[in-house]
């Protein structure tokens, strides 16, 4: 495996070379975290009463990023990036896994501004693409399990005259860059993407996404009987940004729509979650490089059939983070997080396995990372 | 008495943070062609206004914008026009980019001053630079290999000259890609087959400029766009440029400014 991951990763780095390629950029980061949390466990073996305990305390290097990108033309341009992990599931303890490698051409189409992108890349939909993990948790798109933060596919990317704004269009396996080969299931419907981002003044963004998908195969099985877990997804999500002096607020609304096959119709549902996250940046206050954060997610799968997984979660996050150095260009070289994160499953809106607040949480999480970039030649 | 003293204590602390933060300092980043100008005008603006404190650093035009958009920079120094994405990431971001042309320049095509070539047209430039013509003496010069000099792809130099030599072609994969006018106009003095690209304030004795389209790049050419590879140099701000930064920046554009400009080796705005 070790021998396997060194030769994939040499592989991976001489390949632009050796393609012949104009300029060469290497950039990586590095998460290395500290986790606490406390939950609810069993406080006897009636399994009946719960009591409050720390329940997970580790040090862990959560993302190892590593990529290239290598220009090969003034039209055209690959990238790829590595995530190298720990997990004690591995042989090794360590796995590497393939998150964006695509190539993006700037003249297929003659729109100017417009970029194809070709490969595994980018899921375009709602704050999930541009998500700069300035906080410690992920973006709600991919923590509530909504749409995946890379697919393989191909999409147009644009911008609009003026800096209007931005859009994109793409068709994607609709499976998540985490399945392939022999993994990606035999799904035959391609995934459907449409998003619109646009900045009528400055600091004020508005933006929506709208994605398609067809999931767990396909709807007729080899013996013509149909698929009781096959089922369509209506995607769709809406973004207000406002970027005013120090203060910047996302807020954003996601709906996610579950439909089954006529026999089993039973199982559709929907479900909604609601997110804001300001950033109070307080250098042009204080002069010192440190930010302010918060969060505040509202996910609602009480409409689900299941009524003992239905659930209406509140989550609070606060957060700090000290940027230590940055780069040239401004963005955070060498960055530390503090964050605290509160989740709630409502007791009367949720169903029994998040009963007694047992699946209730209080994290808080201490992350350095650190980045680099250079252009090789 | 003793929450009165913390309070007290926290009120002196953050009057003095913002007295700190509001300290009178104006920082540029960005094209190392605007570089010269900025720190030549900046020396004298700070010259008669002891007060202010203006930081310089290069980078290359994107490096600029950039720090901009991330409000690490007062000013983003740029060789070329921001591009759309540029713009409509700046905004979403709260940041209203606002051009002020500070100079003019013309791109001058240099090669070893030994080197007799002394026109070239576009295409032929083009040609070159794409990897097609491969010797001197296929546009009238030496019997010599031609050694393609260029710029990296942060620089707003590089994006002007491949938008207007080179219509978005491919430069040939051999060329050397340098990072600073400067590395430039001193690897075509020192390699008798090369040929490069540098704004005009960066010419000097050990290069010859060529003309383009028969066009020599001086100030009457740049000023009435004759010449093909004229451009203007730009300063970004968040905005409309208030207090100490529009004051800098109209001093740039003053008589006196435009002065230091023509100094530096480039072309007064009229």
């Amino acid at each position: 495996m070790k021998k396997l991951l060194l030769a994939t990763l040499v592989g991976l780095f001489l390949l632009p070379a050796l393609l012949g390629a104009l300029e060469l950029k290497i950039s990586g980061e590095m998460w290395n975290r500290w986790t606490l949390e406390q939950g609810k466990v069993f406080a006897d073996t009636s399994l009946t009463a719960y009591k409050k305990e720390i329940t997970k305390n580790f040090f862990s290097l959560e993302r190892g990023y590593v990529g290239m990108e290598a220009k090969f033309s003034q039209s055209m341009k690959g990238r790829f990036t590595v995530d190298i992990f720990s997990s004690d599931i591995l042989k090794d303890g360590a796995g590497l896994k393939l998150k964006y490698a695509y190539l993006d051409f700037s003249n297929l189409i003659p729109i100017p501004d417009l970029t194809t992108t070709v490969g595994l890349q980018k899921v375009y939909f709602g704050s999930i693409y541009d998500w700069s993990y300035n906080l410690i948790g992920k973006a709600p798109t991919d923590e509530y399990k909504y749409a995946n933060s890379a697919d393989y596919g191909i999409s147009l990317n644009g911008y609009l005259p003026g800096g209007w704004g931005e859009y994109q269009l793409g068709i994607y396996n609709g499976e998540g860059y985490k399945n392939y080969g022999s993994n990606l299931k035999d799904n035959i419907d391609p995934a459907f993407l449409a998003n619109l981002r646009i900045v009528p003044t400055a600091g004020l963004t508005i933006g929506g996404s709208v994605m398609t998908n067809g999931s767990e195969r396909k709807l007729k099985l080899a013996d013509a009987t149909e698929n009781s877990s096959y089922n369509t997804q209506l995607l769709a999500d809406g973004i207000l940004r406002a970027a005013f002096g120090p203060l910047d607020i996302w807020a954003e609304y996601l709906y996610k729509d579950i439909s089954y096959a006529p026999n089993f119709s039973a199982k559709d549902y929907s479900a909604t979650c609601f997110s804001v996250f300001p950033t109070l940046k307080l250098k042009s206050l204080i002069g010192a490089d440190i930010d302010l954060q918060g969060r505040y997610d509202r996910s609602d799968e009480t409409r689900m059939p299941d009524s003992k997984k239905k659930n209406l979660l509140n989550a609070w996050t606060g957060g700090l983070n000290f940027n230590f150095m940055a780069d040239d260009s401004g963005s955070p070289a060498l960055q530390a997080q503090l964050n605290y994160v509160r989740k709630d499953y409502d007791e009367d809106a949720s169903g029994t396995d998040y009963a007694n607040g047992k699946k209730d949480t209080d994290t808080v999480m201490l992350q350095l990372k650190w980045r680099f970039a250079s252009t090789i030649y | 008495m003793n929450k009165k003293y913390i309070i007290v204590a926290l009120i002196l602390l953050l009057a003095i943070s913002f007295a700190v933060a509001k300290s009178r300092k104006i920082t540029c980043s960005g094209s190392t062609t605007v570089l010269p100008i900025a720190q030549a005008t900046a020396e004298a603006y700070m010259d008669k206004h002891p007060d202010v404190n203006i930081s310089i650093r290069g980078g290359g035009s994107g490096v600029g914008i950039a720090a901009l958009q991330n409000g690490s920079a007062d000013i983003a120094n740029s060789s070329r026009v921001m591009k759309a994405k540029e713009v409509s990431q700046a905004k979403s971001k709260g940041i209203n980019p606002t051009p002020y042309a500070v100079a003019l320049d013309g791109i001058a095509i240099v090669v070893h001053k030994s080197n007799s070539v002394a026109n070239l047209s576009i295409a032929q430039i083009r040609d070159i630079y794409n990897g097609k013509i491969k010797n001197w003496s296929e546009v009238g010069g030496p019997k010599l290999p031609i050694v393609v000099i260029s710029r990296d792809v942060a620089s707003g130099t590089f994006e002007v000259f491949n938008e207007k030599a080179l219509g978005g072609s491919k430069v040939v994969s051999s060329a050397q890609l340098l990072a600073s006018n400067n590395a430039v106009a001193s690897t075509v003095g020192s390699t008798p087959g090369g040929i490069g690209y540098i704004g005009l304030g960066y010419l000097t004795e050990e290069i010859k400029t060529v003309k383009v389209n028969s066009i020599t790049p001086n100030t009457k050419t740049v000023q009435d766009g004759s010449y093909p590879l004229a451009r203007k140099l730009y300063m970004y701000t968040n905005g409309k440029a208030k207090g100490d930064l529009g004051s800098y920046i109209a001093f740039i554009q003053s008589d006196a400014g435009q002065k230091i400009v023509v100094e530096q080796g480039f072309i007064a705005l009229k």
